[in-house]
């Protein structure tokens, strides 16, 4: 057992771990070159839906197989911000946040009544039907044409100050803060009293209500927090070029999740290893398969494959995924 | 290293220390250099030419969905297209560059259309994208590959949304003639023929559909939704099917029944109406969903055997800007059959309107090539299209709309039938060749003659 910590400690050390995040993208951002540097910052984004993941599924035990569609809410509200009222793209990512954790209210509301494969069947079925009332309504949010958004180019005092920035690497720089910021968030409500009571309801629903906490209010809590991460992640996600259904389809949720589980649900370090394993297995594999020269006919079926298999392989032999594991060798060494 | 602690300043370097952050940040750059050091080598870009560009290569780059639920028929287009260059490169490639064709799967899903294009871009340092297919993931980079002034041309999207505005798609060409273009054609046609008929319309509802629904509204066609209008989301027609929207039309007594979807809707279409019982006097199909080989392997994955759902397809009403591919007697058809045979490596190389779509296209930019000479330049490539794209001539038999003011491709369309052994024959038995524009002009017969294709089936640029 760990030793209880001050909220002193415990924010110096969210903070600390954040700018560290913060510093490791910035240093790898400048061994890469400008693609993979657009893929560290679609780590940096979809790092901000798995840690969600982590909250809702990991700390509270609520299965959502449809952040994917929270994320679109965030999207959709971002970039109608900034297209139809000119907001600043600041403002409207600040704003996406509210607006789906508003929707997280509403959803918590239904999903605290559910558990287990009805509430995973309740989410699923949003990320089927939320990309879909995009192209229902289509002269509000103009259908599977989507709405055209992105970063814009690099200002000129960053140029000024460090010379020539690519557009890849502006886009990281732009998501960045908000991940270290949202990583500074994750890890102060998991190791303080919120975060013990939702792994107390997690836990034993029973206990945790005999020991007085309010269980349904506890996992709406839960679902606001999680759906304003996940709302923010894909707002950023959306100004990469375009906010559409084709963006936002139900595979994201599914591949969010695939990147918690291998991680390890629990774990944030988890979410972060996870999601770099989504991102850049794929890259990965193309080069071994370029190498190898295995036919495009197979090569291109791979990585889906590949990230499969590793999914059932860590359900089945390894539950806990990889930092399971490896607080599983540490206690190993200890005995 | 140097740049991360420019960007932070000198003494936010010194802060961050300060804070005893000595340990994790010792680890972060180890970690990051090690990372470094497996990470791929940066090459620079010879700062002379464009990238893409060597004294014996061009590097073209293409998105398409080699997988998934809408990649039947397109997913062959790429190895049409490489199979022609790969022609061209055997006869010595273009101006002694031979042309190379990296592809990238991204599913039909924008999302990774955005991380593929970042990919060809940085990585595979494409001179241009070239075909890439689909209309709703070229929305999401078409504004980056703009800004970054990446020529990207024979998109193999007919949304008039990419070319009429060249203003504010510079670098994008078209590679197919736009769906209002062929709807007009087609409209107007029905409009006249069938006069004393019910005409409707199934369309799916994305910028395709609405699109083609603006075509044949121009045309002077009308439909009334709810009633002789029906439309499905793109995408749904294999989960959901489309039984409530032909019951919609049965119930309505449409005669005529118009479609403006994908191949694979198409098929969904035609057997559902079989199944309720419902049998329009005429289909007409706008060309991209009116594939035979597409339509006949989505109905035989059901069961339906080819002879029945070649029944099913004949006597519909189509278009086409090229011949048709089961046109034995046609010039180009028999020249790229022929290369097909014997460059196409695709896991499917079935001679079909993909296939010849994938050819006809690498034919022309070849052409373009060629065009613009030794010094091959992004630039040069997009002024030359602009400049000289109405002149150059493929198997279709309308030439490029190419100009200042628009970006648009095959300007004109015939008409055809399809027969019972799938092909599409000319309506009356004979070829007429229609021509307009995307906008509000007139339908009016082309005179347009096309020129003959070389003994050796490469194009002859000046």
């Amino acid at each position: 057992m760990s030793k209880v910590k001050t909220h002193k400690v415990i924010g110096l050390r969210s903070t600390l771990l954040s700018l560290v995040l913060f510093l490791f993208f910035i240093l790898l951002s400048n061994q890469f070159e400008p693609y993979n540097q657009s893929q560290l910052a679609n780590i940096a984004m979809l790092l901000i839906a798995v840690l969600s993941i982590t909250l809702l599924t990991g700390a509270s035990g609520q299965i959502s197989l449809g952040q994917g569609a929270i994320m679109a809410v965030g999207g959709y509200s971002s970039a109608l911000l900034v297209t139809r009222l000119g907001l600043s793209m600041w403002l409207a990512f600040i704003l996406a946040i509210f607006v789906s954790a508003l929707f997280g209210l509403f959803l918590g509301l239904a999903a605290a009544r559910l558990s287990g494969p009805y509430l995973a069947g309740t989410t699923l079925v949003m990320a089927l039907a939320i990309p879909s009332i995009a192209v229902r309504f289509e002269t509000f949010f103009s259908g599977d044409v989507g709405l055209s958004v992105d970063y814009g180019m690099p200002p000129e005092w960053l140029t000024k100050l460090i010379g020539e920035v690519s557009i890849e690497e502006w886009s990281l720089y732009v998501v960045l803060p908000f991940t270290a910021v949202a990583l500074f968030a994750v890890l102060n409500l998991s190791n303080t009293r919120i975060g013990r009571t939702w792994r107390a309801v997690r836990d034993n629903e029973v206990a945790a209500s005999l020991a007085g906490i309010n269980i349904g209010r506890t996992k709406v809590i839960v679902f606001v927090c999680a759906s304003g991460l996940a709302g923010l992640a894909g707002a950023l996600y959306g100004f990469r070029g375009l906010v559409a259904p084709s963006v936002y389809p139900t595979d994201l949720s599914l591949t969010l999740l695939t990147a918690a589980v291998i991680g390890g649900l629990r774990s944030i370090g988890g979410a972060i290893f996870g999601t770099f394993v989504i991102v850049f297995l794929p890259d990965l594999i193309e080069k071994v398969t370029n190498n190898l020269a295995i036919p495009e006919t197979v090569g291109i079926y791979l990585p889906a494959l590949a990230i499969g298999l590793l999914l059932l392989l860590t359900v089945i032999l390894n539950p806990r995924g990889a930092a399971g594991a490896l607080e599983h060798l540490r206690h190993k060494k200890k005995h | 290293m140097g740049r991360a602690s420019r960007f932070l300043g000198k003494s936010a370097v010194e802060r961050v220390n300060a804070v005893n952050l000595r340990k994790p940040l010792i680890l972060t750059v180890v970690a990051s250099a090690l990372v470094g050091s497996l990470a791929i080598s940066s090459i620079s870009a010879s700062a002379a030419s464009d990238p893409g560009v060597s004294s014996s290569e061009i590097v073209l780059g293409m998105q398409l969905p080699q997988t998934g639920a809408a990649s039947p028929g397109y997913n062959k287009v790429d190895d049409a297209a490489r199979a022609y260059f790969d022609y061209v490169n055997s006869k010595g490639g273009v101006n002694g560059r031979s042309i190379k064709l990296v592809v990238k799967d991204d599913t039909y899903k924008a999302g990774l259309t955005i991380s593929t294009a970042s990919k060809l871009i940085n990585e595979d340092k494409i001179f241009a994208f070239f075909g890439s297919i689909g209309t709703q993931t070229h929305v999401s980079i078409i504004k980056d590959i703009n800004r970054r002034k990446i020529p990207d041309i024979f998109v193999n999207s007919g949304y008039s949304g990419f070319y009429t505005d060249p203003k504010k798609y510079p670098t994008t060409f078209g590679g197919l003639g736009t769906y209002t273009v062929e709807a007009k054609i087609l409209g107007k046609y029905l409009k006249e023929k069938y006069a004393d008929k019910k005409i409707g319309i199934l369309y799916q509802s994305d910028d395709f559909g609405r699109n083609a629904l603006a075509g044949f509204t121009a045309a002077g066609l009308k439909f009334e939704a709810k009633k002789t209008s029906a439309s499905f989301v793109a995408g749904t027609q294999g989960s959901i099917g489309l039984a409530s929207q032909l019951s919609q039309l049965k119930a309505n007594g449409v005669d005529i029944v118009i479609i403006a979807a994908v191949s694979s809707a198409t098929a969904v279409a035609y057997a559902t109406a079989s199944a309720i019982a419902y049998k329009p006097t005429k289909w007409a199909v706008i060309s991209v969903g009116a594939d035979a080989t597409t339509f006949q392997t989505i109905l035989g994955s059901k069961g339906v055997p080819a002879a029945t759902s070649a029944a099913m397809l004949a006597g519909t009403i189509s278009a086409s800007h090229a011949p048709a591919p089961g046109d034995a007697t046609d010039e180009y058809v028999t020249a790229f059959k022929k290369i097909n045979d014997d460059f196409n490596k695709g896991a499917d190389k079935r001679w079909d309107n993909n296939v010849m779509q994938g050819m006809n296209i690498a034919y022309l930019a070849t052409s373009a090539l060629m065009g613009v000479g030794k010094d091959l330049t992004r630039a040069k490539l997009i002024a030359y299209l602009e400049n000289n794209g109405s002149k150059l001539s493929s198997a279709a038999f309308a030439p490029l709309g190419y100009s200042k003011s628009t970006h648009e491709a095959f300007t004109g369309f015939w008409l055809g039938e399809y027969d019972a052994t799938t092909l599409l024959a000319p309506i009356d038995g004979k070829r007429v060749v229609y021509t307009t524009d995307s906008g509000s002009g007139a339908v009016t017969i082309s005179d347009y003659k096309r020129p003959a294709i070389a003994a050796d089936a490469l194009p002859k640029v000046a």
